[in-house]
């Protein structure tokens, strides 16, 4: 899978989310940034900790159940892709 | 003796060993049982395995295995003899009246020649089937998958050392499997 | 003669004073659509067996009547049965036979569901449901009851069924035979990997009915006993425990469930079996021994075909397997089959003991492949206007059957009926039916639970 990172302009392809391994780094549509810390590999899930959260800094250090048409990017700390 | 184009030598092989599978099929199509075993190899291996749904990258769990799973078939020659047999008492029900069936044996490809395709002993041959069964008054199954074979060179012909069956279903959809495939 | 309009159920079809059953039991679809409420959403039903969810996280997907459930074993180890649909439209959480996971995500919306059953995730929780939707109440729907019986698994769906210990009753002894060690230990049965599943065009109630103890239809299996497949190279089976048993029906009357069962002489172990397999000869030898070292009496019952009501099918000696029928509408049924052997036998036994299951069992089967032709077309030449009419017979042995049974000091309960003397009885099939009609025709499991109706008079 092609590495996307933020920088420059926002890709728009969809992104495989039952590929990302843990630790892998994303971004949601809300603009913040969450590490993958567990996924069911099932290509609508990850469970993901906010690493910023610009519109709700409450959520940084939370995890939560993140819905795979939310994630827009992988993040900066990118990208530990599964060969 | 000239030496052949090796093209012309696996086109040959390729031809041999179809030929071979075409004649089996007819055999079992025909109801020749007895000639068909003679066509199994003493120690032949006759596996016939489940199929598992699972999700994919977990392809190893797909098939149960042999010689410790259960499988639709796993067996040898002897117990394949049984079912000669026991379809030749005339009363096994499932097979009385006999179904009528035609085995399409398609895709032949030739795997691998051992030692040589010049001079092979053992071949690997895969292929696809089509099996049509129709019993009774309207009772029918189709049956479509991929066989794995190994031929071993006995005299100037053939025999099966080894059948991997792989039916492409998952419940199986034929109350039973009275026949060879 | 007067037009009769097809009906549901209604008393009477089952006749066990005339011994008399009517077809439409079995090709009426009303009838089969009211015995999914009645019978299937009120009985114990098996699931599965816990060697096949060993680990936190996984699950096999298995069926009670119609549908589709997941048995699984969650973050905590606990063991659940969900049914397999998601909550928002009804779609397979799960359509995978068997694995591993952390959630059952359902393909269409996304809702997502824990191995506890618990809804954890939802699309847009916060935006479109304004988080309002109370998740708890979302969860996967759960079986009423369940029961981990020596790594058998059994469920219902109504929560006012009794345990199922009491649902057994005095059949528990013959589900302990398919479970324990050979050898006389409590629960030693492992299963062996692939579970059969295939289709029967018949009423599931045909295989029901057999695996109750149908000693009629032994010339059915003429064929393969000719062939010879049995473990010693000869007819189907090993009949040397058999020759020298005394044979039985027994029936526990309230419960529904029924067997073949032989009970050896009093001090007398089962004859050498096995002679061409020296080594599981061997094994046999030493089970047998130690089974009667820790049972003593009890070690004199040799298992055979019996049928827990409604729909499980036991086979506790050689091939040992169970087996469930779900129906699949009233002409169709889909037969699952399990098969066991002993955890810690040699894997030598373990081998010999597969090939001959292999080759005696299920749709390859060379003894049950006439089975399937028999209860398909006596299923499919029942369904006629005029085949309808006329009821089938099952009186064989009606009025013969005897309580308080004892064979040289060994007590059998419930009604028995001796097979050595008489061949054959059909007390296993008027047995299963009563129960049946019962069902049909109860209102709830305050009637149902017979005995307990029964319990209660004495007491007063």
């Amino acid at each position: 899978m092609a590495r996307r990172r933020t920088q420059g302009c926002r890709v728009t392809t969809p992104i495989n989310v039952r590929d990302l391994v843990p630790g892998t780094s994303i971004v949601l549509a809300s603009g913040a940034e969450a590490e993958i810390v567990d996924n069911p590999r099932d290509g609508v899930w990850l469970f993901a900790r906010y690493l910023s959260s610009p519109r709700d800094p409450a959520l940084v250090g939370h995890e939560e159940m993140v819905f795979a048409q939310d994630v827009v990017a992988l993040g900066r700390s990118a990208p530990h892709v599964d060969s | 003796m000239a030496e052949q184009d090796p093209r012309v030598e696996r086109l040959l092989l390729g031809q041999e060993i179809a030929d071979f599978l075409y004649r089996e099929a007819e055999l079992l199509d025909e109801r020749r049982y007895r000639e068909w075993l003679d066509l199994l190899a003493d120690d032949i291996r006759y596996w016939m395995p489940m199929r598992r749904n699972v999700k994919s990258g977990e392809d190893e769990r797909e098939f149960t295995r042999p010689n410790s799973d259960i499988n639709w078939f796993d067996e040898g020659k002897d117990t394949l003899a049984k079912r000669v047999k026991q379809i030749e008492t005339g009363i096994h029900w499932a097979e009385e009246p006999r179904s009528r069936l035609s085995h399409l044996v398609t895709n032949v490809q030739v795997q691998a020649a051992n030692p040589s395709v010049a001079a092979p002993q053992e071949v690997a041959v895969t292929c696809r089937f089509l099996i049509y069964r129709n019993r009774v008054e309207t009772e029918t199954d189709i049956l479509v998958g991929r066989r794995e074979d190994s031929l071993r060179r006995h005299g100037a012909g053939w025999l099966l050392a080894r059948r991997k069956i792989i039916l492409d279903q998952n419940v199986l959809l034929s109350k039973n499997l009275t026949f060879f495939i | 003669m007067a037009i009769t309009e097809r009906r549901g159920y209604r008393p009477g079809l089952v006749d066990l004073r005339s011994g008399e059953i009517s077809r439409e039991i079995f090709v009426n679809e009303e009838i089969y659509a009211q015995e999914q409420e009645r019978v299937f959403a009120r009985a114990w039903l098996h699931v599965g067996h816990e060697s096949q969810i060993p680990e936190p996280g996984d699950y096999f997907v298995s069926s009670m009547g119609e549908e589709s459930v997941i048995l699984c074993r969650d973050r905590s180890g606990r063991i659940h049965v969900f049914l397999n649909s998601c909550r928002h439209r009804g779609m397979k959480v799960c359509r995978y036979d068997e694995g591993s996971t952390t959630v059952f995500t359902c393909p269409y919306h996304g809702w997502s569901y824990g191995t506890d059953g618990r809804l954890v995730g939802v699309p847009y929780w916060r935006e479109a449901y304004h988080s309002r939707l109370e998740k708890e109440k979302w969860g996967l729907v759960e079986v009423a009851q369940i029961c981990n019986y020596k790594g058998s698994i059994w469920a219902t769906w109504d929560p006012a069924a009794p345990p199922f210990a009491e649902y057994l009753g005095d059949f528990t002894r013959y589900l302990d035979l398919q479970l324990d060690g050979w050898d006389g230990r409590e629960g030693q049965a492992e299963m062996l990997g692939g579970v059969q599943k295939w289709l029967v065009p018949c009423n599931w109630k045909f295989p029901a009915e057999n695996f109750s103890g149908d000693t009629y239809h032994n010339i059915s299996h003429r064929s393969v006993d000719l062939a010879g497949i049995g473990p010693s190279g000869a007819s189907r089976r090993d009949m040397g425990e058999r020759d020298v048993s005394r044979k039985l029906h027994v029936c526990i009357p309230d419960r529904g469930h029924q067997t073949i069962h032989y009970v050896l002489p009093a001090g007398q172990l089962p004859p050498p079996a096995y002679l061409n397999a020296p080594i599981v000869a061997e094994y046999f030898r030493y089970c047998e021994e130690e089974k009667r070292r820790r049972r003593g009496d009890e070690a004199r019952m040799v298992g055979a075909p019996g049928e827990i009501f409604p729909n499980t099918a036991l086979l506790s000696r050689q091939p040992r397997t169970m087996a469930a029928w779900h129906p699949r509408g009233p002409h169709q049924t889909e037969c699952w089959r399990w098969f066991f052997v002993d955890r810690d036998a040699p894997r030598e036994v373990k081998e010999f003991l597969r090939d001959y299951y292999i080759r005696y069992s299920g749709p390859a089967g060379m003894t049950e492949q006439d089975d399937m032709e028999n209860w398909n077309y006596a299923h499919a030449a029942s369904r006629g206007t005029i085949a309808r009419r006329y009821p089938y017979n099952y009186d064989q042995g009606s009025g013969t059957a005897v309580t308080d049974y004892e064979y040289q000091g060994f007590r059998v309960p419930g009604e028995v009926i001796n097979l050595t003397e008489v061949q054959s009885s059909e007390q296993p099939m008027r047995n299963f039916y009563r129960r049946w009609a019962e069902f049909m025709e109860a209102d709830d499991w305050s009637q149902l639970a017979t005995w307990r109706v029964a319990e209660r008079r004495a007491a007063e």
